[in-house]
Order: C-alpha cells, then structure tokens, then sequence
C-alpha cells in the first residue's frame, strides 16, 4: 500500500509533464472509439445490410491500422516515462528499494497515467462521437438522422484493445527495471550524452536502409501480371518501407549530417556551426520519432489516394449501370418490336441496340484469371451498336486468334499488367491484344467477362456455347421505372413461357455502393488524422527538447551570440526537423500511390501532388508554431532581454 | 600613453526593493588599459561577479558609467549590446560553458564562424590557438572526454578567437585543481604579455591573482586598494598575501 500512495504522490507531481503525453494517448483513444462507433451506429443501419457489411469491413482494416499506430505510439510514450523515471528512480535505489519495488513502481505510476488517458480519450470520444458520425454522412452525401446515442460495445472493444497494447509495455518496462543493474540505472540518462555515433555503424545502417527501401519501393511498382503474389508483394513493400525509413532516420542521414560536421569548410559558415551539430545531437535520440511521423505522413498521403480512388471507381461503376435502364437476354431472335413497344408505351427511349453474345459454356474457357462467365461478342455488331448508343469505338478488328478483353472496373484489381495474357477457348489459344474498359455491355459487362472476336471466329465459335440476342434500353422518364419492370415480367411470363429471356434491370432509386461513398469520407477522415497525428509528435517533441536547450542557449547568450543569429540557427535546424521527414515522405508517397493507380486503375498523381501540399502547408503551420515556441522557451525570441 | 579600453565611473548596484536593499557596489572607479591583466580579488560576496556581470554588459548598473569605446555601454540599446558582446568582449566563466553538442574545435571556432569569418580563416585560428593552448591532441574531442583544465583553456580559446578589446574571466580557476589552474594562468600570462590580450580576471585566490600585472582589492563593494606587480611572481603573491592579511577584518592599505 506504501507503494500505491508513492506512486500517486509521484504521478500527482509529475502530471504536468506527462500531460502532453496524455493528450496524444487520449486523441488516439478517441479516433479509435469513433471510428468503432460507427459501425454500431444506427446511421449505419439505415444504409440497409450489404453497405453496412462492407463498411465495416473497411472500419475494421481502418481500425487494424489504427491499432498498428496505438503500438508504436504506446511504445514510444511507455518509454519516454521509462527513461525519465530511470534517473529519478536511481535515488529509491539508495533509499534502499529492491528492482521488484522500483518496477512495480513505475508500473503503477505508467498505469495510472495509461488509465487516465483512457477515461479522457472514451470521455471525449463519446462526446464528439454524435459530431463525428455527422460529418461522416454529410461528407458522403448520404442523409441520415443522427441522434445522440451511447453504445457501450465499442467503448469495450477500445479500451479491451487499447489495455491489452498498454499492458505489454508496461510489463516490458517492468522487466526492463527488474533486470537493470543499479549502475546503469544512475546513468540512465547520461548514455544520451555521447555525441557521435559509431561511423563504421552508421554506414552500415545506411546501406541495409537505402537497399530496403529501395527494395520495398521496386515491389510497390512492380508491374505483375501475375495477380496471386501481389498483395503478399504489397505488404512486403509496406514492411520494407517502414523499416527503410527507420534505418534511414537512423543510418544515413545521420551519416550525412556527422559527415557534414567534420567538413570543417562547409561547417565555418553562416549559423551551420551551431545548427548541423544540434541535429546531429539531437538525430540520435529522436530519429525514432522523425521516421514515425514520415511513415504517418506517408499514410496520410496514401488514405487520401486511396480514398480518391474509391470514389473514382465507384463513379466509374456507376457509369457502368447508367448505360441502359434494362437489359434482356433471349434466345429468340426477334424480341426487339416487342419489349421496344412495352418501354416506348410508357416513355420515350434515349437509345438502344441490340446484339448478338455467345454465351460460352463454363469448361470452354481457361484464363489467368476465374471471373466466372464468359461470353463472346463479334467485332461489327459491337461497332453498331457503340454507333447507336453513342460511346467511344476506336480499336481495330482482332486477327484469327486474337481477342480483344471488353473488362469491367472492379473496386479492387489486383492484375496490373493485361497485355500479353493468353486465353484457351475451346482448345484454341487467343492472344488478348487490349483490354477496354468502354461500357459498351452497360450492367452486363461488369458481371460478365467479354471477349471480342473478329465476324468469321464469332460464327465458328457458336457451337462452343449458346448464342443469346441481348435488347439494350436506356429510357427517358425513369419515374415509370417501376411499371416498365411490372409490364416486362409479366410479358416474359405471358408470352414466351418456351423461351429463355433474363430481363436485367437497374432500379436509378436503389444504391448498393453507398458504403464505398463511406469509405471514401473514412479515408479522408484518416488524412487529417494521421496528418494532425504526426504534426503534433513533431511539434511535441520539438517542445520538449526546448527545454533541454535551455541552458545551452543561455551560454550562447551570456557569450555574446546575438539573439538573431540564434533565431536563425533554431529555425534552420528545426527546419531540419521537420524538411527530413516530409522529403523522405514526398519521395516514398511517389512510390506509394504510384502502387495505388497500378492496383485501382486511376489516374492519382493530381491527388498525389494535392495531398503533399496540403501535409506540407500544415507541417508549416507545426515548423512555424514550433519556431515561436522554442524561441520563447530558450530565451531569445524578440522581446526577451539577454 | 597606453590606450583606455574600458573606464568605470562611479559604478553602484543595489539588489532588491527599497526596504531590504542590498547594496553589492557602492562606487567603484576603474580604469582599464590595453595590455592589462587585472585581477580583482575580494571574499566571497564582496561583489566581484556582480562588477564582472556589468562590465560585460550581462548585468545593468543602478548608477554609474562604463566607457567601452567611447559609448557608455549601459545606455545603449540591446541591438548594439549584441553587437559590442560579440565583437569586443570575450567571456571565460568558472563552469566552462562549452557546448556538449559540438566537439572543442567547434566549441572553438563558433564564435568566429558565427560572426561571418572566411571558413578557412576560422579553422587557421583554432588551430594556432589551440597548439598555444596545448590542446592539439584535444581538438576531435566533445567536451565530456576532455578534462577540466582543457575544457577551460578551450574556453580561453573560444574567448580569444575573435580578437576582442577585453576579455573578463569570472574565477577561471574555481573548479580546477591546482595544476590545471596554474596551466591555464600560464597561458593567460603569457598571451598577455605577448600583447595580445587585455585582461580582467575575478578570483578569491590569491595565488591566481598573483599572475596579473595589477591586483585589485575589493571588499564591501569598494575597492579598498591596489598592488602592482614588480619583476617576480613569487614576491608578488607574498605582498598579496600580506596585505590580505594585515587588512583582517579592517581592509585597509598600507
Ligand atoms: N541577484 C541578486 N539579488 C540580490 N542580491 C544579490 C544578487 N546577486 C548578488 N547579490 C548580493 O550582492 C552581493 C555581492 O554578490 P556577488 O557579486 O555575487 O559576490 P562575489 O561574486 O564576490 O561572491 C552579495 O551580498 C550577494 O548576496
Ligand atoms: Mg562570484
């Protein structure tokens, strides 16, 4: 019990200093129960069961994340408590505290301060979470009622989650402290007073991180036409990059800047004297901190070109489904007089066309990849038909023995390379020769895989399959929609009970992709998160080595350093600071989108330029705020005296 | 006639409100030629730091002139201080105050480089200070691997590298052992006497006062007298001794 109060006594004095630390636990507390709220929420529920599925799905790989970045985060604060507490604890050594008391200890005052941030974080996330939700749906373009509810299942899962991470760093500290001779314990800070790294280290650190990173950029790139590997290639090149970066923080560049100390010619000028060798000092104990905020920059980046992309492909999906009001398939040949006259009864026809698919058998067909059905069309009848519906046609006719793919645009495709695929119809081994995504087949074509054959193959080819007459109608008024269907299932049932006819329909009332329009406003949500995230690391950190610089600015001062060359000298090194991380990030985001256009099929270099302004217009802000507060916390902004 | 390079008139300096004042100087009247080495000694509290704070502009006097360049340095405006710190005055403190970050050669080279010196110029200098200061073998080193007595003469270079008019030093000594404190009183001697250096040292200790060409007594906040060196240190430092002595509790000159 004498433990316990030792303990609060100690966090009751120190909780100032903690209180930075708290925040930031608290603020991913509070992101983390938001984003678990929603998929409890009743907004979502509206949304009706297939878009609730699939967004949480999405919640959840959001949330996996999220989780990755509460490990690194409670690591990182778990052991700035643990050096901190090492020295003080040093004295309790002497008083006569064995390691087991030292340990449980630290363990009670890390818990103390983990728990108060968890009743922070639940506190403010169930406050905001009603604001959240609404912002989320006004973002996406979906009205829903929000009213205020509390669910008690997702502030279960965040604290079990957030606990369960806590714990393994505060048993991580415990031993660390039990096992740690008293020697070490007393010099708990002073290790940090050596200055220079080992070169011979350095160097090595620095090749193994340019190899991983480079490695891990090449298998985000790589062009694979081979679809099975690709996610397991892309997470290899998440693995790479981030233990790239970390090398990269840790090896070269200090490398560079130990390098540019010792070139005394380039030293001697201007404020670099001071400054190059602050960042050397200060590159080996925060590097760890300035890879963080790089690879959470880089996944700003790439939450907000993943999110762009969504929203692209579900725009393009729909294109898809607005190309015809209906579509029939029959056997029969000459249904067209017939269902033209039951749409055009009701409304005008915007257009149609009509036109003949062979539908082939399942085991006629072997390709890369499985997409199910497969069917064929004739390169002139799909030319006729582009003409009367007004869509783009511009490829030659495909030679004996080679086809031309007319795919979809699925959500995610993971081929991203299609020339030079093969295809085995009937036996018979087609060259693909292009790949179009022209919606030319409207719904059809995103359910089914069409090949295009030049005229003589497509007649030689009706045996393999049955040939089907497909009766395409985009219609003027689609309040009649509803009637229409009514008047064409009961003519299918009426009429030609001997033939087979499929009426496909597209009900322009009923969205089934609402849950991407979610996504899409999720991944904006995690931009700003990750950017505010690794803004304030930066700005926190930046904050706290003020005040170790405290006294070194006062000697500068005392020996006469006027206060604007040490102005300069602060704004350049944090410059450093904060221009490392965001040039690292700029480069690797090339790579990490350029990953996201091959694997979504879009176009996102604008996204890709748009969201590195953004991240460095608000690294600016941080570089700015920082600046002016560490100058007032040394002593040399405008209005202080020596 | 020896150039003036700093004259105090009249320098008082009251610390706190007006009740329970405590009045540090009461009227000191200083002056300090080109090539001096000037040492003021007193016990403890008799106000030496505060003196030394400002006659290097650290500190603001209640009353009284400091004439450095012909301006009155506590009626110029902070820019100009900057400017005068920088240029003019070179500071070595009992505590050293090298930086940790840098290694001695930087620690060294700072204050040259930062006033926009030629990079090749700056690292001449050093160098040629550092080997008069034995500390050739030292130059690579961060101040943790370095000695007290090398850290100091490092900051003796540090102090020296601009070339300014004086140079006050607030018990040099303080914090070093005897042979340490007697090697850094060597070189200080000797830069002196080869004319490149003027000198105002504050110390306690008679035995580093005795390096200087003059000894100041100072007691209460007064100067309460003046020794000046003849041919010998060693006679020199038995004067001062003996007139610490014969001043007992009274201070007075003979
Ligand atoms: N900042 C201050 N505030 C109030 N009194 C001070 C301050 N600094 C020094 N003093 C007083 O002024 C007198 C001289 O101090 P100081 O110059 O430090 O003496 P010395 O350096 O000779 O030991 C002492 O009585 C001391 O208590
Ligand atoms: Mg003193």
């Amino acid at each position: 019990m004498r433990m316990m109060s030792l303990a609060l006594m100690n966090f009751k004095n120190s909780f100032r200093n903690y209180l930075s630390l708290v925040i930031s636990l608290s603020f991913t507390i509070l992101i983390f129960f938001n984003f678990q709220n929603i998929i409890y929420s009743d907004g979502l529920a509206v949304l009706g069961a297939k878009n609730k599925e699939y967004t949480e799905t999405v919640v959840q790989v959001i949330s996996f994340v999220l989780v990755c970045f509460m490990f690194f985060f409670i690591w990182y604060s778990t052991n700035v408590f643990l050096t901190k507490r090492k020295k003080e604890i040093g004295i309790y050594v002497f008083m006569g505290l064995s390691n087991q008391k030292i340990g449980r200890l630290y363990a009670i005052e890390t818990a103390l301060t983990g728990v108060s941030a968890l009743i922070f974080g639940i506190f403010s996330g169930v406050l905001t979470a009603g604001l959240f939700q609404m912002i989320l749906f006004a973002l996406s373009d979906i009205a829903v009622e929000i009213s205020f509810q509390f669910r008690i299942k997702p502030v279960f899962i965040t604290s079990g989650v957030y606990l369960a991470v806590y714990f393994i760093f505060v048993l991580k500290g415990y031993i660390n402290i039990v096992r740690s001779s008293v020697l070490s314990m007393l010099l708990g800070t002073k290790q940090n007073e050596y200055v220079k790294q080992n070169v011979a280290i350095l160097f090595v650190k620095a090749m193994a991180g340019t190899v991983v990173l480079g490695t891990g950029f090449y298998l985000a790139v790589r062009e694979s036409g081979n679809g099975v590997n690709i996610m397991g290639n892309l997470f290899l090149a998440v693995v790479f990059v981030v233990i790239g970066v970390y090398l990269l923080f840790g090896g070269l560049i200090p490398f560079v800047f130990q390098g540019l100390a010792k070139n005394k010619a380039f030293l001697y000028g201007k404020e670099r004297c001071l400054w190059v060798n602050s960042v050397v000092f200060r590159m080996k104990k925060n590097y760890r901190t300035y890879a963080m905020a790089c690879i959470l920059i880089l996944c700003s980046v790439s939450a907000l070109a993943t999110g762009f992309a969504m929203k692209n492909r579900y725009e393009n999906v729909k294109i898809f489904e607005s190309v015809y009001t209906f579509q029939v398939l029959s056997s029969w040949p000459d249904l067209g007089e017939e269902v033209r006259g039951i749409i055009g009864e009701n409304t005008e026809i915007t257009y149609s066309a009509e036109i003949p698919i062979i539908a082939l058998k399942e085991d006629t067909v072997a390709a890369n990849e499985n997409f199910g059905t497969y069917a064929l069309v004739a390169y002139s009848d799909l030319k006729k038909l582009a003409e009367n519906v007004g869509l783009a046609f511009d490829f030659q006719e495909p030679e004996q023995g080679q086809v031309v793919r007319a795919s979809h645009l699925s959500l995610l495709s993971l081929i991203t390379d299609s020339s030079h695929i093969s295809v085995t119809i009937g036996g018979k081994v087609y060259q693909q020769t292009e790949e179009i995504t022209v919606p030319y087949m409207g719904y059809l074509q995103d359910k089914v895989s069409f090949y295009v054959v030049n005229d003589e193959e497509f007649k030689d080819l009706v045996p393999l399959g049955q040939k089907l007459y497909t009766y395409n109608y985009r219609m003027e008024d689609l309040n009649v929609f509803e009637t229409v269907r009514e008047e064409l299932r009961r003519f299918r049932e009426d009429v030609i009970s001997d033939y087979y006819m499929g009426i496909v329909s597209m009900d322009p009332s009923k969205d089934t992709l609402e849950w991407i329009k979610i996504s899409y406003s999720l991944c904006i949500f995690m931009f700003m998160v990750f950017i505010l995230a690794s803004g304030s690391i930066m700005f926190m950190k930046l904050y706290n080595d003020s005040f170790e610089e405290k006294e070194r600015f006062l000697v500068l001062r005392k020996i006469g350093m006027s206060h604007k060359v040490l102005q300069k000298s602060i704004a350049a090194e944090l410059g450093a600071a904060y221009g490392l991380p965001f040039a690292v990030m700029a480069v690797s985001s090339y790579f990490s989108v350029h990953a996201l256009e091959l694997m979504m099929k879009a176009d996102l270099r604008i996204i890709n330029v748009v969201s590195v302004l953004t991240v460095s217009g608000i690294f600016l802000l941080c570089y700015i705020l920082s600046v002016l507060t560490y100058q007032r916390n040394v002593g040399v902004s405008e209005n202080s005296l020596l | 006639m020896k150039n003036k390079v700093v004259e105090v008139k009249n320098l008082v300096k009251n610390y706190g409100a007006k009740d329970v004042q405590t009045k540090a100087l009461k009227g000191i009247d200083l002056v300090i030629y080109q090539n001096d080495f000037i040492a003021v000694m007193g016990p403890s509290g008799s106000g030496k730091t505060t003196l030394l704070n400002i006659l290097s502009t650290i500190d603001k006097p209640s009353l009284g002139a400091v004439i450095l360049d012909e301006r009155d340095i506590t009626r110029i405006s902070n820019k100009e201080l900057s400017k005068l710190r920088r240029d003019k005055i070179g500071f070595i403190f009992q505590d050293y105050n090298l930086l940790d970050t840098m290694t001695l050669e930087d620690n060294i080279a700072l204050p040259l480089s930062l006033n926009g010196v030629s990079a090749k110029e700056c690292m001449e200098r050093t160098k040629e200070l550092g080997s008069l200061f034995g500390l050739t073998d030292h130059l690579k080193k961060y101040p943790y691997q370095l000695s007290g007595g090398q850290k100091q003469r490092g900051a003796a270079c540090r102090a020296l590298i601009t070339n300014p008019e004086i140079i006050f030093a607030d018990e040099p000594t303080g914090a070093l052992d005897s042979k340490s404190g007697r090697e850094l009183l060597d070189c200080l001697k000797r830069i002196n006497e080869e004319g490149r250096a003027t000198i105002l040292m504050v110390t306690h200790d008679s035995f580093s006062a005795s390096y200087a060409k003059d000894v100041y007594i100072l007691s209460d906040g007064m100067i309460k007298c003046r020794i000046s060196r003849g041919a010998e240190r060693k006679e020199f430092y038995d004067r001062i001794i003996d007139v610490q002595t014969s001043m007992g509790g009274d201070f007075l000159c003979e």
